[in-house]
């Protein structure tokens, strides 16, 4: 069930990158194969490497009706409901990266976190990820000279 | 001689202190990195590069080198004392390391450990010294149709050897060629596959989705692990750290042996350390006297594929350094690190500039020393390392790949791409589609198609310029054959053990 998923979805990934290609303005001069030759090659590429998933599917399946093992079946399991809220916590702190600045928001969201996954160790939690933020927002942007978002606080 | 006196002056530009304190900090990261899991060597490298622009080329190289074997080091440490590879590919020592550490036996294994990644890193260190040079030159008489076709052999064997499937390799493959051409077209000036975003007119950068598919989804796939009560804790050390003579005696024949087997594999492209301690295994298992032991803490089963997982970090980096074409994931980001600072590997570094090239494989003599000697005296101290708790490591993690994605441009655009290609690498790891693939060629894509067009333009568009000399023919035939290989060796397979029946 999972390959032929991946299967429909490289076709259509293959659809949106040869109509993407048909949008690139073509101005061919001095370069015999202009910008379009190397990506039609790699749409091609792409119909070919479903063409052979179908292949293995097809294979995988007389294997499964000759008493083999259904290896490709992925089912919802309750975890997966922790990392989609993982990702939406992330997403969160992304959002809020630049207006509120890399110190407020990474504490937000490692408190957030750890307050969940290392749950009733509150206090440890609490002193690392103030400490965790601190060291790593002085030590990055005054020692090694990177930027990082300052937002609201205002050193 | 003049490429002894080459090494030579190597040694001075590796002994030099700068050096040897990056050496060391290589070496030091790359042991961590390797003890914890999240951040592999290719998302510690990748993380390293916007931070450490501007310095120095040699030193940040040797700093990421240092990184990229030392890990190999680290990675022991954990699948011994908790059954879980931290590396890939210590895979195979985690099934003889963990039993002889439940046999109270965890000191020996670590030692070992550490002893035969010290001589067959050596081993590979030394391979790389006497093959560098013989292949720089046939790598000067390569002109765009051999690199074209080069890169595509690269690609084939790593699309089809690295994964259960060929097919989802070869897909992988065609992604990161994909995600490559977006950005300004260099030849023509024309945006392609923007979107109208204008971050992307500098192409999607490959530090953002290394960091994306090895960090951020480690980080989703450790959480997870948290919830499900999956996390394993971590032995304690019993035992001397050290080898009882017949330990030693029946190590030293396996470390020899999985150096050289790691050194050839490592050349390779495509195969990588997990095949060549997969190999090393079975050698092993099968000159062994005592082969029931394997699977039960045999000492042979940990020192051929430790020492093979090593050695193979130097093989992998002949054909980097000589050719300029990585062979595998990791060797693919490393490459990327010395596009950024300015360096373009290949036969005229060694040219132009021995300086670097030698000081950066010399400086892997001096680098294998320090490890054996942070991993052996000083193994406790990284151990500690395992009893952070996940719950805290893993948020860290995410915040420390934030700042080094924002380093790059300071733009909220590359933190994103961190996010999505994160949940892409988390839900290709639960598929079963190979990561490497999809590094590898998004490093090489820009460099394959300008080879391509490059190749078209002095043939004036004749397509025989990619058959017509006998290294492009040569490498096509071998680009086939790793093609048609995952399909053969089954069904040799299956007429072996048809004709084992009959």
């Amino acid at each position: 069930m999972t390959d032929r998923i991946i299967f429909v979805c490289t076709l259509l990934l293959a659809g949106v990158y040869f109509w993407g290609t048909a949008q690139i303005p073509s101005l061919e001069l001095g370069d015999p194969l202009g910008p379009k030759a190397f990506p039609r090659m790699l749409g091609v590429g792409l119909l070919i490497a479903a063409a052979m998933l179908l292949a293995e599917i097809l294979r995988d399946r007389k294997k499964v009706k000759a008493g083999g093992e259904d290896s490709g079946a992925l089912s919802w399991e309750p975890q997966h409901w922790v990392v989609v809220a993982a990702v939406g916590w992330t997403a969160l702190y992304i959002a809020l990266f630049e207006p509120l600045g890399y110190m407020l928001a990474t504490l937000l969201y490692l408190l957030g976190l750890t307050g969940y996954f290392n749950r009733s160790r509150h206090l440890m939690n609490g002193l690392t990820c103030v400490l965790f933020v601190t060291i790593s927002y002085f030590a990055f942007t005054k020692l090694l000279g990177v930027n990082l978002a300052r937002g609201i606080i205002p050193f | 001689m003049e490429t002894l006196t080459h090494i030579l002056n190597g040694f001075t530009v590796a002994m030099q202190p700068i050096n040897l304190w990056y050496t060391f900090l290589g070496v030091f990261m790359g042991t961590i990195i390797g003890v914890l899991p999240g951040i592999g060597p290719s998302a510690g490298i990748a993380l390293l590069i916007p931070i450490t622009y501007g310095m120095n080329p040699t030193s940040a190289l040797i700093m990421m080198a240092g990184i990229y074997y030392g890990a190999k080091y680290g990675g022991s440490t954990t699948a011994i004392l908790i059954r879980t590879p931290g590396e890939a590919s210590s895979v195979m020592t985690s099934i003889d390391g963990y039993e002889m550490a439940k046999r109270g036996r965890a000191g020996a294994a670590l030692a070992v450990s550490a002893i035969g990644s010290f001589i067959a890193g050596t081993i590979g260190v030394v391979g790389l010294t006497l093959f560098a040079v013989p292949l720089t030159s046939v790598a000067l008489k390569f002109g765009p149709a051999e690199y074209f076709t080069l890169m595509l052999f690269a690609m084939t064997a790593v699309s089809t050897l690295t994964g259960k499937s060929p097919a989802k390799g070869v897909i992988a493959t065609i992604l990161g060629l994909m995600i490559a051409t977006i950005g300004i077209d260099l030849q023509s000036g024309q945006a392609r596959y923007t979107m109208g975003i204008p971050e992307f007119q500098d192409g999607v950068g490959f530090v953002v989705v290394v960091v994306g598919l090895f960090a951020m989804a480690e980080v989703l796939r450790g959480l997870e692990g948290i919830f499900c009560g999956t996390s394993a804790e971590a032995m304690k050390i019993k035992g001397k750290l050290w080898l009882t003579r017949e330990e030693w005696r029946r190590s030293i024949g396996p470390i020899w042996r999985g150096g050289v087997i790691g050194f050839i594999v490592g050349v390779l492209p495509g195969a990588g350390g997990t095949i060549a301690s997969i190999m090393s295994y079975t050698t092993e298992k099968r000159l062994s006297k005592h082969s029931e032991e394997f699977g039960h803490g045999a000492i042979e089963g940990v020192a051929g594929p430790e020492s093979a997982n090593n050695s193979d970090t130097a093989g992998a980096l002949v054909p980097l350094l000589t050719l300029g074409i990585p062979g595998g994931g990791a060797t693919a980001v490393m490459l990327g690190a010395f596009i950024m600072y300015g360096v373009q590997p290949g036969p005229l570094l060694f040219q132009n500039r021995p300086d670097l090239v030698w000081g950066l494989i010399n400086s892997m003599y001096i680098g294998n020393v320090m490890l054996v000697i942070l991993n052996l005296p000083l193994i406790g101290l990284f151990v500690r390392l395992l009893y952070i708790p996940q719950g805290i490591l893993y948020p860290m993690i995410v915040a420390i790949s934030a700042i080094g994605a924002y380093a790059i441009n300071g733009s909220v655009v590359d933190l994103w791409l961190i996010l999505i290609f994160g949940v892409i690498g988390y839900i290709f790891d639960k598929v079963d589609i190979p990561v490497a693939p999809l590094v590898l060629s998004l490093v090489l894509g820009g460099m394959m198609e300008q080879s391509f067009r490059q190749a078209m333009t002095i043939s004036g568009g004749d397509l025989k310029i990619f058959y017509g000399s006998g290294i492009t023919v040569t490498l096509l035939v071998m680009s086939l054959i790793s093609v048609l290989l995952p399909f053969i060796i089954p069904r040799l397979r299956s007429m072996g053990s048809k004709g084992d029946e009959s």
